[in-house]
Protein backbone atom coordinates (compact mmCIF):
# COMPACT_ATOMS: atom_id res chain seq x y z
CA UNK A 1 0.00 0.00 0.00
CA UNK A 2 1.51 3.58 -0.96
CA UNK A 3 0.05 7.19 -0.57
CA UNK A 4 -1.21 8.74 -3.45
CA UNK A 5 -2.26 12.24 -4.65
CA UNK A 6 -4.73 12.75 -7.06
CA UNK A 7 -5.47 15.56 -9.28
CA UNK A 8 -8.42 16.23 -11.35
CA UNK A 9 -9.68 19.16 -13.27
CA UNK A 10 -13.26 17.90 -14.45
CA UNK A 11 -15.54 19.18 -17.01
CA UNK A 12 -16.76 22.95 -16.21
CA UNK A 13 -19.58 21.68 -18.17
CA UNK A 14 -21.16 19.37 -15.35
CA UNK A 15 -23.30 21.01 -12.16
CA UNK A 16 -21.11 22.07 -9.58
CA UNK A 17 -23.28 19.51 -6.90
CA UNK A 18 -23.12 16.37 -9.46
CA UNK A 19 -19.36 16.96 -9.19
CA UNK A 20 -18.31 15.39 -5.94
CA UNK A 21 -20.94 12.40 -6.57
CA UNK A 22 -19.08 11.83 -10.34
CA UNK A 23 -15.73 11.71 -8.69
CA UNK A 24 -16.83 9.30 -5.73
CA UNK A 25 -18.29 7.14 -8.54
CA UNK A 26 -14.86 6.47 -10.01
CA UNK A 27 -13.37 6.27 -6.22
CA UNK A 28 -15.10 3.08 -6.15
CA UNK A 29 -12.45 1.30 -7.53
CA UNK A 30 -10.28 2.05 -4.60
CA UNK A 31 -12.14 0.84 -2.06
CA UNK A 32 -13.25 -1.98 -4.22
CA UNK A 33 -9.38 -2.98 -4.47
CA UNK A 34 -8.86 -2.36 -0.70
CA UNK A 35 -7.61 1.10 -0.58
CA UNK A 36 -9.12 3.92 1.75
CA UNK A 37 -9.68 7.21 0.48
CA UNK A 38 -8.24 9.89 3.03
CA UNK A 39 -9.12 13.23 2.07
CA UNK A 40 -11.33 14.55 -0.63
CA UNK A 41 -10.80 18.49 -1.50
CA UNK A 42 -13.28 20.05 -4.04
CA UNK A 43 -11.78 23.43 -5.22
CA UNK A 44 -14.48 24.23 -7.30
CA UNK A 45 -14.27 26.25 -10.37
CA UNK A 46 -11.39 27.35 -11.07
CA UNK A 47 -9.98 29.51 -14.20
CA UNK A 48 -7.17 27.79 -16.05
CA UNK A 49 -4.02 29.33 -17.06
CA UNK A 50 -4.56 28.02 -20.67
CA UNK A 51 -7.80 26.53 -22.36
CA UNK A 52 -7.76 22.69 -22.22
CA UNK A 53 -10.38 21.36 -25.03
CA UNK A 54 -11.01 25.06 -26.00
CA UNK A 55 -12.68 25.47 -22.54
CA UNK A 56 -11.36 28.60 -20.34
CA UNK A 57 -11.97 26.89 -16.67
CA UNK A 58 -12.51 24.05 -14.77
CA UNK A 59 -13.68 21.89 -11.25
CA UNK A 60 -10.22 20.94 -9.93
CA UNK A 61 -10.56 18.56 -7.30
CA UNK A 62 -7.32 16.98 -5.09
CA UNK A 63 -7.71 13.11 -3.69
CA UNK A 64 -5.31 11.76 -0.98
CA UNK A 65 -5.51 8.02 -1.07
CA UNK A 66 -3.77 5.03 0.40
CA UNK A 67 -4.03 1.86 -2.08
CA UNK A 68 -2.10 -0.46 -3.97
CA UNK A 69 -0.06 0.90 -7.08
CA UNK A 70 -2.09 -1.30 -9.55
CA UNK A 71 -5.29 0.15 -8.68
CA UNK A 72 -3.84 3.61 -8.57
CA UNK A 73 -2.82 2.94 -12.05
CA UNK A 74 -6.19 1.49 -13.15
CA UNK A 75 -7.99 4.56 -11.71
CA UNK A 76 -5.83 7.00 -13.20
CA UNK A 77 -6.54 4.82 -16.70
CA UNK A 78 -10.31 5.30 -15.98
CA UNK A 79 -10.00 8.96 -15.29
CA UNK A 80 -8.37 9.31 -18.74
CA UNK A 81 -11.13 7.31 -20.63
CA UNK A 82 -13.42 9.30 -19.27
CA UNK A 83 -14.92 12.83 -21.16
CA UNK A 84 -15.83 14.45 -18.33
CA UNK A 85 -12.36 14.88 -17.05
CA UNK A 86 -9.76 17.16 -18.42
CA UNK A 87 -6.74 16.14 -16.82
CA UNK A 88 -5.49 13.89 -13.93
CA UNK A 89 -2.12 14.06 -12.44
CA UNK A 90 -1.22 11.22 -9.82
CA UNK A 91 1.61 11.83 -7.56
CA UNK A 92 3.18 10.17 -4.68
CA UNK A 93 3.42 13.02 -2.16
CA UNK A 94 7.02 13.33 -0.65
CA UNK A 95 8.85 11.17 -3.38
CA UNK B 1 47.74 49.42 -15.63
CA UNK B 2 44.43 50.06 -14.03
CA UNK B 3 43.95 46.69 -12.18
CA UNK B 4 40.17 45.38 -12.94
CA UNK B 5 37.75 45.98 -10.36
CA UNK B 6 37.16 42.53 -8.96
CA UNK B 7 33.41 43.00 -7.65
CA UNK B 8 31.70 40.28 -5.30
CA UNK B 9 28.53 39.98 -5.99
CA UNK B 10 26.19 40.78 -2.57
CA UNK B 11 24.50 37.11 -1.67
CA UNK B 12 21.07 37.43 -1.68
CA UNK B 13 18.76 36.58 1.40
CA UNK B 14 16.93 33.38 1.21
CA UNK B 15 13.32 34.45 0.29
CA UNK B 16 12.03 31.07 1.07
CA UNK B 17 13.84 30.82 4.66
CA UNK B 18 12.85 34.52 5.47
CA UNK B 19 9.20 33.30 4.93
CA UNK B 20 9.45 29.94 6.75
CA UNK B 21 8.34 27.92 4.12
CA UNK B 22 9.88 24.44 4.16
CA UNK B 23 7.63 22.59 1.53
CA UNK B 24 7.49 23.66 -1.92
CA UNK B 25 3.82 22.09 -3.24
CA UNK B 26 2.68 22.43 -6.78
CA UNK B 27 -0.80 23.61 -5.95
CA UNK B 28 0.51 26.44 -4.15
CA UNK B 29 0.40 28.87 -7.41
CA UNK B 30 0.35 31.86 -5.41
CA UNK B 31 3.63 30.78 -4.41
CA UNK B 32 5.23 29.41 -7.05
CA UNK B 33 4.45 32.80 -8.90
CA UNK B 34 6.68 34.72 -7.12
CA UNK B 35 9.63 32.21 -8.83
CA UNK B 36 8.23 33.06 -12.52
CA UNK B 37 8.88 35.97 -14.44
CA UNK B 38 5.66 37.70 -16.35
CA UNK B 39 6.40 35.89 -19.42
CA UNK B 40 6.21 32.90 -17.34
CA UNK B 41 9.53 31.51 -17.47
CA UNK B 42 10.99 30.48 -14.01
CA UNK B 43 13.04 32.59 -12.65
CA UNK B 44 16.70 31.84 -12.62
CA UNK B 45 18.78 31.25 -9.38
CA UNK B 46 20.87 34.17 -9.21
CA UNK B 47 17.49 36.15 -9.30
CA UNK B 48 15.51 34.25 -6.72
CA UNK B 49 17.97 33.85 -4.38
CA UNK B 50 16.96 30.38 -3.16
CA UNK B 51 19.83 26.98 -2.45
CA UNK B 52 20.12 24.38 -5.49
CA UNK B 53 18.34 22.06 -4.04
CA UNK B 54 14.92 24.50 -3.01
CA UNK B 55 15.10 25.89 -7.18
CA UNK B 56 15.22 21.97 -7.95
CA UNK B 57 12.31 21.24 -5.80
CA UNK B 58 10.93 24.89 -7.21
CA UNK B 59 11.88 23.74 -11.03
CA UNK B 60 9.80 20.89 -11.03
CA UNK B 61 6.49 22.47 -8.81
CA UNK B 62 6.61 24.96 -11.46
CA UNK B 63 6.07 22.29 -14.36
CA UNK B 64 3.44 20.07 -12.55
CA UNK B 65 1.85 23.28 -11.95
CA UNK B 66 1.62 23.96 -15.53
CA UNK B 67 0.49 20.89 -16.38
CA UNK B 68 -2.60 21.22 -14.28
CA UNK B 69 -3.18 24.69 -15.89
CA UNK B 70 -2.40 26.29 -12.52
CA UNK B 71 0.58 28.67 -14.20
CA UNK B 72 0.87 29.39 -17.55
CA UNK B 73 3.72 27.77 -19.99
CA UNK B 74 3.90 31.28 -21.52
CA UNK B 75 1.85 34.38 -21.21
CA UNK B 76 1.03 36.77 -23.91
CA UNK B 77 2.20 40.07 -21.97
CA UNK B 78 3.86 42.39 -24.31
Amino acid sequence: MRQYELMVILDPEIDDRSAQPALEKFLTVVTKDGGTIDNLDLWGRRRLAYEIKKKPEGIYAVVNMTCEPATAKELDRQLNLSESILRTKLLRPGA
Amino acid sequence: MAKPVVRKPKKKANPLKLAKIENIDYKDAALLRKFISDRGKIRARRVTGVSVQQQRLIATAVKNAREMALLPYSSSAR
